[in-house]
């Protein structure tokens, strides 16, 4: 049967997380955005609580809590039945963002680090790697794929893995890595011989402190300004053989590559909902700001063409909320969703960019004041259409499922 | 629960209509347009599945099939020809009408008379140059009824329905909404004439034209009565709102369909044009609009059968049709010239679905409805109505 309700846990999560987000996430937003980090004894405070706030998940079996914000699913686990669980972190995504997108970036966790492991590592690899992320105080993993000369092409990867002895020996460099510098491991992708393509791909897990393994520069961003965001170095960096992920055995097909995208196959419709969050968030402000400011001091064409752009600007986050439902049940149902999730992504993204900038623009010069919110969601939706696959990509992905013969773009 | 599952009657009612069509409705498209009608073989093979009173409640005599599963039957009809999908649904808005206005027994006593393949409803609303709130047609008590005057246009089987609903303002009641009554006419009343058919834009198999009603006697007990009349005028907008929505993703659907496959099948420098990424960028938007549209509309559907008032009706309202105009309009433009020709069928589709944002409450004052909600207060008129323009009933 068709429906639209949340379920009651669901309203649970979301209500739960929005008293959180006005309460705790919002009063700090600004200055982290200003000062560039978020707090440490603010993250503690969270990583206290658990539960619902990590950045991704760990699992169960290796003493996760179960469902976070970034959340993942096995695709082993989607064959047993339906879930409701793609749904759920989606709520709780929007939740999330709609109080600040870089607290929830910057959340200790596996983040997108953890699927990599989860679906590629051996179980003595689970257990050792999410077993650090467990223990006292604040634990971050990242995710390495995007150099300075490859990003939406994965496939051109220069950074190089060779093989001696018991260790591989990496060279080269990764970018945009969120959470790189404060890592406990990053999941670095490195090739054998960029001519085998994806057979030449593997996956290691290069811990924090590993010889010839350094942090470059710290960039710094138009918007998502107090989550980091490094490049690291490898430079003859020894990696232990026992990181290679999912062992030899993983890479006598094309796993190696197919591991990276699956992470983003899943992850897709979760980054629309964070999207949403920050574009419900501009939205509810610019109308508030409408109600409170313009009602009784402007002629009625005039307000009524602002109440216009806020009628257009309601149903746009409607539609591409029900996209991105629309994508995460199917996953939770276990129907293929590559296109979906695209369709997803990229119609999220481009609605939140319009709704950030329709709220400025309401707010007239206020919207140009830095402590007026509307200002930073201008500057952080930004990237939404551009990380996890860039509008371009998704639509490429939607295109190559739509054609009936592989376009050669 | 957010489900996107259909039912399996819903599923099986969409296949048949799909069927329905690809069979009797796309091949027939051009024949239908140029004679100004659907012809009465489709009509009585349409009426023979039953679905022409679909979400009228069964005690009433109808199917009573969900808002949803009347949204599925429409895209599916209007997949086939977006014209058809008004010209075959015999009954109109008229059935919507008594459904939303009138007491049980009144609903009952006039759906009957709707249920035949010849039978033909129509709702007199629109007149040019009328009144914003409210009707310059005027109803004035004689005696135990009621005599009408007036001139309506832009009435769907205006000039031969069994079954007319006409909007009149009460005399001597107040201007505007508050001081509006609804009243049942049939065929051949004294008094009552079609004026002129309209020709317009697109959807050319739909039969609009002017009402004149000059006299027409009504008797009181065919005086639409409801508890909160203005509410159930919303009501009523808020359907054809919901109808035309799905009507313009099945034009969506079908336009972004040939796109696809002309795109494929044309070379230019050495592949399909369909390979080249600014074609095929444009393919993957199309998609995406038909998608959101629909998603919009089986949530306005479920909305409407809720028991609070919602803005996501107006709102995939204004989606759909914004939507829609562009995919045609892309489509066209994907064809190029063979587009603009009429052996392809994309030309009819961006003149039908403007034609189409017209049937039912405009954009405009739709999104005036989702701003007033969402403000917390009326931005412009009240509603039913605050739009400027006329539309098609």
């Amino acid at each position: 049967m068709v429906e639209f309700d949340l379920t009651s846990s669901q309203q649970r999560i979301s209500e739960f997380i929005g008293q959180f987000a006005t309460h705790v996430v919002r009063p700090i937003s600004l200055e982290a955005d200003r000062a560039h980090r978020i707090p440490d004894v603010f993250l503690e405070r969270l990583t206290a609580m658990r539960g619902s706030m990590s950045m991704g998940e760990i699992p169960q079996e290796y003493g996760g809590e179960g469902a976070g914000a970034g959340d993942v699913k096995d695709p082993k686990e989607e064959k047993r039945g339906p879930t409701q669980k793609n749904r759920s972190a989606m709520v709780a995504a929007e939740a999330m963002a709609w109080g600040d997108i870089g607290v929830l970036m910057s959340l200790p966790g596996p983040g997108l680090g953890g699927p990599p492991v989860q679906f590629m590592g051996t179980p003595e690899q689970k257990a050792r790697f999410f077993g650090i992320l467990q223990k006292p105080g604040l634990h971050w993993a990242a995710y390495g794929l995007t150099e300075p000369g490859a990003g939406s092409d994965v496939s051109g990867i220069r950074t190089s893995c060779r093989r001696d002895g018991d260790h591989w020996v990496l060279n080269g460099r990764k970018c945009f890595i969120t959470n790189g510098a404060r890592a406990d491991w990053v999941v670095i992708f490195a090739t054998t011989d960029p001519a085998l393509g994806r057979a030449g791909h593997r996956a290691f897990v290069v811990e924090k402190g590993t010889p010839g393994f350094s942090v470059g520069k710290i960039e710094e961003k138009m918007g998502l300004r107090s989550s980091e965001t490094a490049e690291l170095v490898l430079e003859d960096c020894r990696v232990p053989h026992e990181n290679l992920l999912g062992g030899d055995d993983h890479y006598t097909g094309k796993e190696g590559f197919m591991g990276a995208m699956k992470t983003f196959d899943s992850s897709r419709p979760m980054v629309g909902a964070l999207g949403l969050g920050i574009a419900r968030a501009a939205y509810e402000y610019a109308r508030d700001f409408v109600r409170q400011n313009y009602l009784l001091s402007r002629p009625l064409p005039r307000y009524t063409q602002i109440a216009a752009t806020l009628a257009d600007d309601k149903r746009l986050l409607e539609a591409a909320r029900l996209m991105c439902f629309r994508a995460a049940w199917m996953a939770d149902e276990g129907i293929p969703n590559a296109k979906e999730a695209s369709m997803a992504k990229a119609y999220a993204a481009r609605v939140a960019m319009k709704i950030c900038t329709d709220a400025v623009q309401l707010l007239g010069a206020h919207g140009l004041e830095q402590h007026q919110f509307v200002e930073k969601w201008y500057r952080d939706i930004k990237v939404f259409d551009i990380f996890e696959g860039t509008g371009q990509i998704q639509r490429i992905v939607i295109a190559k499922r739509i054609l009936r013969e592989m376009p050669t773009f | 629960m957010i489900s996107f599952a259909l039912d399996q009657e819903q599923e099986l009612i969409q296949s048949t209509v799909r069927e329905f069509a690809r069979a009797e409705v796309r091949p027939r498209l051009r024949a239908w347009e140029k004679a100004r009608e659907v012809e009465v073989g489709a009509r009585r093979k349409f009426h023979e599945l039953g679905l022409a009173l679909v979400d009228v409640p069964e005690a009433l005599g109808g199917g009573g099939a969900s808002a949803l599963t009347a949204a599925l039957v429409h895209e599916e009809l209007a997949w086939g020809d977006a014209g058809a999908a008004v010209a075959l649904w015999t009954p109109s808005l008229a059935a919507a009408a008594l459904v939303e206005l009138g007491g049980p027994e009144q609903a009952r006593r006039w759906i009957a008379k709707l249920d035949g393949a010849e039978s033909f409803g129509a709702l007199a609303w629109s007149e040019k140059g009328g009144p914003i709130a409210g009707f310059s047609t005027v109803a004035e008590r004689n005696g135990d009824g009621w005599t009408l005057h007036g001139k309506k246009c832009f009435v769907t089987n205006g000039a031969n329905a069994h079954v007319t609903v006409v909007l009149a303002q009460i005399a001597g009641e107040r201007d505007g909404w508050d001081g509006v009554g609804a009243f049942v006419v049939g065929a051949g009343a004294a008094g009552m004439r079609a004026g002129d058919r309209h020709a317009t834009l697109g959807l050319e198999s739909v039969h609009a034209s002017e009402v004149i009603l000059e006299g027409v006697h009504v008797p009181d007990e065919d005086r639409l009565r409801v508890e909160d009349f203005p509410a159930a005028l919303r009501r009523l907008l808020e359907r054809a709102s919901l109808l035309t929505a799905a009507r313009q993703v099945g034009l969506a659907r079908a336009a972004y369909e040939v796109a696809l496959d002309y795109t494929q099948d044309r070379k230019a420098f050495g592949k399909p044009v369909a390979h080249f990424q600014s074609i095929a960028f444009t393919l993957a938007d199309m998609l995406m609009d038909v998608e959101s549209a629909r998603w919009m509309v089986w949530r306005a559907a479920v909305a409407l059968e809720g028991k609070t008032r919602s803005p996501l009706i107006a709102a995939a309202a204004v989606h759909a049709n914004e939507a829609a105009w562009r995919v045609a309009d892309n489509a066209v433009q994907l064809l190029g010239g063979a587009g603009y020709c009429q052996d392809f069928p994309v030309e009819k589709w961006l003149r039908d679905t403007k034609t189409l944002a017209l049937v039912g409450p405009p954009s405009e004052l739709s999104q005036l409805h989702v701003a007033s909600h969402e403000l917390g207060h009326t931005v412009g008129e009240e509603l039913p109505s605050g739009a400027l323009q006329p539309m098609l009933t």
